[in-house]
């Protein structure tokens, strides 16, 4: 028995000297010990796991991985000041609907520089290893790779299967309109302060990505055409907006001031029955400190619309300051290989992150531990993701604004739906126009 | 000018006035010299383009501007005369002679919510207003007023951020004045008391006249703040529901912050400065005058 262990760890160990030969992270990182990078992190989950891994990076590789945690709504302003000013960041956060924005500007390294490289290239990096819709959403941008997919986001269904069952049901509501016309009645008591279903509506990218566009695309609906004209009047666009009107009636009052916090609260802490909400809250809800529905709480896809399930899809790829120093781009890509990598992917997602990688989700016993990862895969898979949820062009920030501030006002009913979408449409092609694209002087890239 | 420069008068003032330039002036001028370009700091290919008032006339027609504005004016004309009426009243408490200890600990205190930060005061009022959790609604609810959407609603996040803001505010308008009040002649005072009873003569003829400097000061420096008031409302409402908080300051940095167009918002930064100074001017000439009176 003790030989046959003494040969196994043999060959183990002369199978990875054998990859050590071939590519390290230890002897491609060599020449850039003592480099010091920055990163821009938000207050989130994924990026508490990567601070709890970056240690064993800077032990392999001797360089200096620091961060900089920020609000999300003030993040994309530091790093364009930074892009501007030069600044200290190394290591871009790339939502996925700025990547235009970074990209056209040339502040970013196309990673091609690097994994072209076979000094700094990980053989096993498999771009392809990545859900394509992540990769080409989060990191692509004119068929060029600036990022890789880190902090993955899939619009999901967290509910209180108890709350459910209560009034019941036995499982979650299939379609947005079954969520309404059943569930929302049935679980909504406005004098015992309980309530079906909460939007995230809050002023902001809240409002434009998670509950406005939300809803456009069930119902088969859609900010843009394919020529860039405003969608919003279409019968379906519409449709989708009257029904988030009408569902406010099985939501909690003051839900256009509802972030992601109040909605998550208010489901962990039994307020109401079902949000729809970012896979990566998944950790928050299931945390026993955090949430008072650990053993109730059950997760599934987004409802469906009449259009099927079209899910939200959100989330950040990581990227290098085309304005560092080369040292610096090295270490940094060096890092963003390492912490999106295949072999990290399994710690990440133990750590409390959400990896794009797809190999790592074939790991049965991974499916088991977090009941989000099925529905999340399913919402990435090819014939569902919307890959266009939010148009990524560098006027996505503006337009963003103009849809957060009309958008609750909508909601509020200081604006008719029906004219406030004809409005809206109207300065968003204003935008769009000043930009060029109507023109032909752009190309229409989302 | 030249025998001035020699005084050592010249030279002790010569760092203060450089530094203000430096520091005071420069920006502003740079900000005039930005508001005469098209220039957006996310375009950087388009360049930095002379558009002579261009961005003045598009301030001057942006209906949202003059909304945002007006929102600003109805904001300062509500928040500042109740921090100055409650500042006065608690003034005259706490210079009422005597509980000399009871003052002291109460200048102290009064010094708390102005050492607060912007931000951190809008992040307490995010948790005092809240509609399931908040102190508010609780308190309320001891005296049967039903729960109060404060943030959710247009009306009444107004009236939080108002709240907020007289809770901060009005300490300082308290020290100011007490300070006023500490110059009254204590003689002429007690002669006043002497021959009426009446606390409201006594203000009006005797009090009044030494409040009034503090009070342009106070007007002069709200006015100011109020029409710069950013961190607060970004972190307690983001300037919603709607646009229902958004007061100028907010709406400028939207403009120069989230949509880059720092042409755009230096113009619209321009005008507020000269409001601002107009306002300014107004107050001296109309509550200052009279304190010379």
């Amino acid at each position: 028995m003790r030989a046959y262990a003494t040969a196994l760890a043999a060959a183990a160990a002369m199978t990875v000297s054998g990859q050590a030969l071939a590519w390290s992270l230890e002897e491609a990182a060599a020449p850039y010990e003592g480099t010091s990078i920055k990163a821009v992190f938000l207050d989130r989950p994924g990026y508490k796991a990567a601070a709890e891994l970056v240690p064993e990076f800077e032990e392999r590789t001797g360089i200096d991985v620091t961060w900089e945690t920020l609000p999300y709504e003030n993040s994309r302003e530091r790093q364009v000041l930074n892009f501007v000013g030069g600044g200290d960041i190394d290591v871009a956060l790339v939502d996925v609907v700025w990547i235009g924005e970074f990209a056209a500007n040339g502040w970013l390294t196309p990673l091609s520089e690097f994994y072209d490289d076979p000094a700094l290239a990980d053989p096993d990096l498999a771009l392809d290893d990545f859900f394509p819709v992540l990769l080409d959403s989060f990191g692509t941008w004119d068929g060029v790779v600036y990022g890789l997919p880190f902090d993955n986001y899939s619009g999901l269904m967290f509910y209180n299967q108890c709350m459910l069952e209560e009034a019941g049901f036995d499982g979650p509501p299939e379609t947005w309109t079954e969520l309404m016309t059943e569930y929302g009645p049935a679980l909504t008591d406005a004098d015992a302060n309980q309530y079906a279903f909460a939007l995230q509506s809050r002023r902001g990218e809240t409002q434009s990505a998670d509950s406005f566009m939300r809803v456009l695309w069930p119902f088969g609906g859609s900010l843009l055409d394919e020529d860039f004209r405003s969608n919003l009047t279409s019968e379906e666009s519409l449709r989708g907006l009257q029904f988030r009107q009408d569902l406010m009636e099985y939501m909690p009052p003051g839900i256009v001031d509802y972030d992601h916090a109040e909605a998550v609260d208010a489901l962990a802490q039994g307020q109401v029955a079902m949000i729809t909400e970012w896979s990566a809250f998944y950790p928050t809800l299931a945390d026993a400190d955090q949430s008072t529905i650990v053993d109730c709480l059950g997760v599934t896809t987004e409802p469906e619309g009449p259009a099927g399930l079209k899910p939200a899809l959100g989330g950040f790829s990581l990227a290098v300051n085309s304005g560092s120093s080369t040292d610096e781009q090295i270490a940094s890509w060096l890092f963003i290989q390492w912490i999106t990598g295949q072999e990290m992917a399994r710690d990440f997602v133990e750590a409390g992150g959400v990896s794009g990688r797809m190999g790592v989700y074939e790991d049965e016993a991974l499916l088991e531990a977090y009941s989000y990862i099925p529905p999340m895969v399913q919402s990435w898979e090819a014939d569902t993701a919307v890959a266009s949820f939010r148009p990524r062009f560098p006027e996505w920030p503006e337009l963003s604004e103009i849809i957060a501030l009309d958008g609750t006002r909508m909601m509020l009913g200081e604006v008719d739906v029906e004219e406030g979408a004809a409005d809206l449409g109207d300065k968003v092609e204003e935008v769009l126009d000043d930009a060029g694209y109507y023109d032909g002087d752009k190309p229409l890239l989302k | 000018m030249s025998s001035r420069s020699n005084t050592p008068a010249f030279w002790f003032i010569a760092p203060s006035v450089i530094a203000l330039l430096a520091i005071g002036l420069a920006p502003i001028l740079f900000a005039v010299f930005n508001s005469l370009h098209e220039y957006n700091l996310a375009r950087p290919a388009a360049g930095k383009p002379f558009v002579g008032l261009e961005n003045y006339l598009t301030v001057l027609t942006d209906g949202t501007f003059w909304s945002s504005l007006g929102r600003t004016v109805t904001f300062l004309v509500t928040a500042v005369p109740i921090q100055i009426a409650i500042g006065l009243w608690a003034a005259l408490l706490l210079h009422r002679p005597g509980l000399s200890f009871m003052r002291s600990v109460a200048r102290v205190s009064l010094v708390i919510p102005l050492a607060t930060t912007y931000a951190v005061v809008g992040l307490i009022g995010r948790l005092i207003f809240n509609r399931e959790f908040g102190v508010a609604n609780d308190m309320l609810g001891w005296v049967g007023i039903p729960v109060t959407d404060w943030l959710g609603d247009p009306t009444m996040a107004f009236v939080a951020l108002i709240i907020m803001d007289v809770w901060q505010w009005t300490p300082f308008c308290t020290l100011i004045l007490l300070a006023g009040l500490s110059m009254v002649p204590k003689e002429t005072e007690e002669a006043a008391r002497l021959e009426t009873p009446s606390a409201l003569r006594i203000l009006r003829h005797v009090q009044m006249p030494f409040l009034l400097p503090g009070l342009t000061a106070i007007l002069i420096l709200r006015t100011a703040d109020v029409l710069k008031e950013f961190d607060k409302i970004f972190t307690m409402t983001r300037g919603g529901p709607g646009a229902a908080t958004e007061l100028i300051s907010v709406y400028i940095q939207r403009v120069g912050f989230r949509v880059f167009d720092l042409g755009l918002a230096s113009a619209q930064a321009v005008v507020l400065l000269v409001f601002c100074i107009v306002l300014s001017r107004l107050y001296i000439r109309y509550v200052y005058k009279e304190a010379e009176l």
